[in-house]
């Protein structure tokens, strides 16, 4: 764990022992099972957007993939014609296509990636509503799919099983992004990616995978939300989720310059946000202030990290 | 500014800048000794002198980029303790970069006046485009320019740039105009109608310092030559005395040290050999010639010969548009640097901080960044091996950092060029291409590049340096290849090393072309 | 190649000539909704009703393809450009919009339904009355808790005229009594918020008796938190509209009751009505300009009738 992520955990802590101290309830069993599901559900798609951070891009279409993959999977699910576990890999194939034909137009016909996956943001919006005629996609009332509820929405000893999927999804990519030669290649392209080349590193290929990365996670996570909500109204769904993903992300230490960043930075970054959520509604503060709290946390913390960082330059600037 | 009348003192007219001993040291290396040079309104002196004599140093003096440790410098007869940027800029004293700094989205009319728009009156600040353009044609007319004030730098040639960056100096009144290297990319109409234009500006009793190469060049257009060397004034030639022969004897007189350690055994077969390579640099110029077994073979010639567009190619980082590469007889494509490094050909880049190294990585990362596939085991890396090889790279480069988890970019510029070597070197090479392997490092250090060279072509690795240092390429070389213009123009053996023969073949076949005009 | 591109604009120009002449074969009335959704799809259930009863009208059913009251303005001058006799519209945003809805009212007689939009030039508004529905959600919790309770409520917009006036229905009617609403938490109509907001209510108020869900996708959010938590049964669910969870809920009986609108009758009445005033019948246009579609209380004793009736109406 690096002073970063450290700086984030106390900063985590300390809003957590305020809340804590102000409604005693923030600690309860209930309560904290219900913050972990929503960092299960928020956190498996910011681990996806930091890849393309590190990578140096951005993905801008995250939202309106979980719309279009959540009516696509309910859809599925809810005519029977197939078993869920077929949807599921549909869906995750469906979500890895997305990120490969990004990585495509990003690496060979040369877009920006801000571009790229801003019409991507536009076009799977457009499909998702298109797809339903614009109706709610949902369940019937009282359908119930035992396995698949147990296996996404369960809660094993209160322990919601989206938090240990992301759990185990968050080993998995830190191995890969901390420990693979991918990983490592990773950071190199989104540091330099000239010299990256220069050493033979497939950099086209590289950033790639960074995409199809995050439109899978992304396509992880669309199934757990829809699971979660039960019911997707696809013009709404899912609306300025990159958002949230890019926030953890950033908070995380992920620079958008790419080649920075960590696993763990982008796990406490959504939960602080969560739990900035959390505290909105456990404090009794105007549900509209909601965003005006999570942005002027972010950028103190942000700014906290930056003062921080430069007094240390230049105390070991007056030091050398 | 108001246009100073030129005092006549006893006939002559007085000088406008004039410099007396300037010095400047750095730690280690003395990069002008003693340098006095007079500069009177509408002369023109050629300032010659080959790469590392002093010549750029002196110009970043001028500027204001940097100050002399010792001289004196004095403008229109007062004495300027210290010349800034802007002091010289306001003494009258423009640039006409190799590279153009002009901002080619914007017109001609736009760069000549950027920051000094006219504007329209009211609050809003609009640019008045009308006088921008009308204000800009009589100083492009001056100098013979063939397109309107309003056409987009972007859709000027080379020469026509030029143009807008010396308009854009008389705009600001200049009266000593520095061109550095002008003529290196021009066509042979081109460069005379830029010889014409210094006539023009001699005219208008602008001073001009002409930098070149090209020794014909400035035997025509100087009325004065200044020549460079090892940082002295070696030589000032009057206008009778400029001959080609006398400037280049008068560059090349400086001892150079004997560099040169002897292979170990003499060169075997040709590993990597070239067969009429053609670049998009010069495609009709095809290039041909072989690297052997355990031969370190120098690439000398002019900057903007195309030796590094020819080693790009090489590497597999620009398209080759014909001929064919062949390693250890086998044609190869080489169509990226993953497909040269798997033939075993590395290159060691030019700018080493922007294609050599990820200086936020930790040195060992860095050295790994090639080799990583074989440290590391079902895609996981071996972190315990990937240090071992850092440490082993460490001891045998003599990499001198505390530790190897330090960032690359916290080493000196020799060590930071061992860790470039020492990525490739964890591999096996075959064919090593060094791109000007020891620029900005210093002394010491540039010896233990030179040892390690030497080291892997004994253990039979072929080595194609391209250098624009004199002493390094005589010193250091087996043979050498001289380019020019995109074409080899001739290779020399051990025996026929001179620096008038290299320089000669570098500059020679501009002068025959010239001659042949 | 001239010759081409003349008959081409020939051509094209005979295609708006025709069905220029297609429109004017019959009068076309325009129901313009605020965005898509499946409240809509009923009061469209309405308008093909009333298009079997209208045939010499041309009956339109039009979504903007987006919620902006910039798309909605935009898609009512094309309608009135392409000349339509009369447009319903339920506006995106209907105070701000005041000047849009006039010139659209100068051009045609303008009719507004859902939200209304009393201070513009518009004929009449035909829907319900958000604080009728909240009164009689009141009722519902009054009901339901005769010992009193505390009660939160759920909405996407706490601030939007719709969401007040049902909350502001339902204080009038439990103010005095022993049942209280203690807070609203909005959710900016994100479901994931939105079920989140259940959750934490829950957990910060472990004893709270009832939860009321005044958006349509609110309810179904309390009854699957309730579920999941153990507590459907415990905890009164007061609701609104018709999604088929909420139904379910109350067929169950896990949901004390929901008020549903009607938009079926929006797009029935509506469309004879605007059918009969362009006719020159002005009297179908009442005094206060308001023609109030009641809203109705859904209940156990009537919810298997409302559900065959809806499914009629969509199949239909």
């Amino acid at each position: 764990m690096n002073r970063k992520d450290f700086g984030l955990l106390i900063l985590i802590l300390v809003v957590g022992t305020v809340v804590a101290i102000i409604n005693p309830r923030f600690l309860s069993p209930v309560n904290l099972s219900n913050t972990a599901n929503l960092i299960g559900l928020f956190g498996i798609f910011a681990l996806g957007q930091a890849f393309v951070i590190i990578s140096g891009g951005i993905e801008l279409s995250v939202g309106s993939i979980i719309a279009l993959l959540g009516v696509i999977f309910v859809d599925l699910v809810s005519l029977g014609t197939v078993n869920w576990s077929v949807a599921f890999a549909v869906v995750l194939a469906l979500g890895c296509l997305i990120g490969l034909v990004h990585g495509l137009l990003i690496t060979r016909a040369r877009l920006q990636p801000f571009v790229v996956t801003l019409c991507g943001l536009l076009i799977y919006r457009g499909v998702a509503r298109y797809y339903t005629d614009d109706a709610t996609a949902g369940f019937p009332f009282g359908a119930s799919f035992p396995t698949l509820e147990w296996l996404v929405a369960g809660r094993f000893y209160g322990i919601p099983h989206s938090l240990i999927a992301f759990l185990i999804i968050t080993i998995i990519m830190a191995v890969v992004l901390h420990r693979s030669v991918f990983g490592r290649y990773l950071f190199a392209v989104g540091k330099n990616e000239e010299a990256a080349r220069y050493s033979g590193i497939h950099t086209t290929r590289i950033i790639t995978a960074a995409y199809v990365i995050c439109c899978g996670l992304t396509a992880v996570a669309a199934v757990f939300i829809a699971m979660y909500t039960r019911s997707i109204s696809p013009s709404s769904h899912g609306n300025f989720y990159e958002l949230y993903a890019i926030a953890a992300a950033v908070l995380g230490g992920c620079s958008l310059r790419g080649g920075e960043g960590s696993i763990i930075g982008v796990v406490l970054g959504t939960v602080l946000l969560q739990v900035l959520q959390n505290l909105v509604n456990l404090l009794g503060i105007p549900s509209s202030l909601n965003f005006a709290v999570m942005g002027s946390v972010i950028l103190l913390g942000v700014l906290a990290d930056q003062q921080f960082y430069r007094t240390r330059k230049s105390v070991a600037r007056a030091a050398g | 500014m108001a246009a100073t009348p030129t005092p006549i003192i006893g006939g002559m007219p007085q000088s406008f800048l004039a410099l007396t001993g300037i010095s400047k040291l750095y730690p280690g290396v003395t990069a002008l000794d003693g340098v006095s040079l007079r500069v009177s309104p509408g002369e023109v002196i050629g300032l010659v002198g080959e790469n590392g004599a002093g010549k750029s140093t002196l110009m970043k003096i001028l500027g204001g980029v940097i100050e002399p440790t010792g001289g004196e410098i004095e403008i229109d007869g007062d004495r300027v303790d210290r010349l800034s940027v802007n002091g010289s800029m306001r003494a009258g004293i423009a640039f006409v970069h190799q590279e153009l700094n002009l901002f080619d989205n914007l017109t001609a009319a736009a760069n000549i006046f950027i920051g000094r728009e006219p504007l329209r009156g009211g609050p809003l600040r609009l640019i008045d485009t009308e006088a921008l353009n009308r204000q800009a044609k009589p100083l492009l007319d001056q100098l013979g320019a063939d397109f309107e004030p309003d056409t987009k730098v972007a859709d000027l040639s080379l020469a026509q740039m030029q143009l807008v960056e010396i308009a854009k100096a008389l705009s600001l009144k200049a009266r000593l105009v520095i061109m550095d290297e002008p003529t290196s990319s021009l066509t042979v109409t081109e460069t005379n109608r830029l010889l014409a234009v210094i006539g023009r500006l001699k005219a208008e009793q602008v001073a001009v310092i002409f930098i070149s190469h090209r020794l014909g060049e400035v035997k025509q257009t100087a009325d004065r030559v200044a020549v460079l060397r090892d940082g002295k004034l070696v030589a000032e030639l009057a206008r009778g005395e400029i001959e080609t022969g006398t400037m280049i004897r008068h560059m090349i007189g400086r001892d150079l040290k004997t560099l040169y350690r002897p292979p170990a055994a003499p060169p075997g077969s040709a590993i990597l050999e070239l067969a009429d390579v053609r670049t998009t640099y010069r495609p009709g110029q095809g290039v041909s010639f072989s690297v052997r077994a355990g031969e370190i073979l120098g690439l000398a010639g002019l900057v903007g010969s195309g030796r590094t567009e020819l080693a790009r190619a090489v590497f597999g980082l620009e398209p080759k548009l014909g001929g064919e590469i062949r390693i250890d007889g086998r044609k190869v494509a080489l169509r990226s640097p993953r497909e040269a490094i798997r033939q075993g050909v590395y290159l060691v880049p030019e700018d080493r901080k922007r294609s050599g190294l990820i200086l936020p990585f930790r040195i060992s990362h860095n050295i790994s960044l090639a080799s990583l596939k074989s440290l590391s085991r079902h895609g996981i890396v071996d972190r315990a091996a990937e240090r071992r090889e850092a440490e082993a790279q460490k001891k045998n480069l003599d990499i001198r950092c505390l530790d190897t988890t330090a960032e690359a970019g916290s080493l000196s510029g020799g060590n930071q060029q061992k860790v470039v070597l020492a990525k490739w070197l964890s591999m096996q090479p075959r064919v090593l291409i060094f791109d000007e392997p020891t620029r900005g490092i210093d002394v010491g250090a540039k010896n233990e590049i030179y040892r390690l060279m030497r080291e892997l072509s004994d253990r039979g690795v072929g080595i194609l340096m391209i250098s624009s240092d004199m002493e390094e390429v005589i010193g250091v070389s087996d043979r050498i290849a001289v380019m020019h213009e995109g074409a080899i123009a001739g290779f020399l053996d051990r025996g026929q090393f001179t620096e008038e023969n290299v320089l000669s073949l570098a500059v020679g076949r501009a002068a025959i072309r010239e001659a042949a005009e | 190649m001239k010759l081409r591109l003349a008959t081409c604009a020939l051509m094209i120009t005979a295609a708006f000539a025709a069905t220029d002449a297609n429109a004017q074969d019959k009068k076309a009335l325009a129901f313009v909704v605020n965005g898509a959704s499946d409240f809509w799809k009923l009061a469209e259930a309405g308008v093909k009703k009333a298009q079997e009863e209208l045939p010499n009208y041309d009956l339109q059913f039009k979504y903007p393809e987006q919620a902006a009251a910039a798309v909605q303005q935009r898609l009512m001058d094309d309608l009135v450009a392409a000349g339509v006799s009369a447009v319903m519209v339920s506006a995106v945003d209907p105070k701000s919009s005041t000047d849009a809805l006039n010139k659209v009212g100068a051009q045609v007689p303008l009719f507004t339904t859902d939200s209304d939009a009393p201070d513009t030039n518009r004929i009449a508004y035909i829907g319900s009355s958000n604080t009728d529905a909240g009164k009689q959600a009141g009722e519902i919790a009054l009901k339901a808790l005769p010992d009193g309770g505390k009660c939160i409520g759920f909405v996407g917009l706490p601030g939007a005229d719709n969401a007040r006036e049902r909350i502001e229905g339902m204080k009038s009617v439990i103010a005095g009594s022993k049942v209280e609403l203690v807070d609203v938490r909005g959710d900016d109509i994100d479901m994931t918020r939105a079920k989140r907001n259940v959750e934490d209510a829950l957990a910060a108020n472990p004893d709270i008796d009832c939860m009321v869900g005044f958006y349509s996708y609110n309810p179904p959010r309390i009854y699957e938190v309730l579920k999941e938590s153990g507590k459907l049964g415990e905890i009164t669910i007061v609701a609104f509209d018709e999604d088929p969870i909420t139904l379910g809920g109350v067929k169950e009986g896990t949901i004390a009751a929901t008020v549903v609108q009607q938009p079926y009758e929006w797009g029935y009445q509506g469309m004879k009505l605007m059918a009969k005033y362009l006719e020159g019948d002005k009297s179908v246009v009442p005094d206060d300009k308001l023609v109030i579609v009641p809203t109705k209380i859904i209940d156990k004793a009537n919810v298997d009738a409302f559900e065959a009736e809806l499914k009629a109406r969509i199949g239909g």
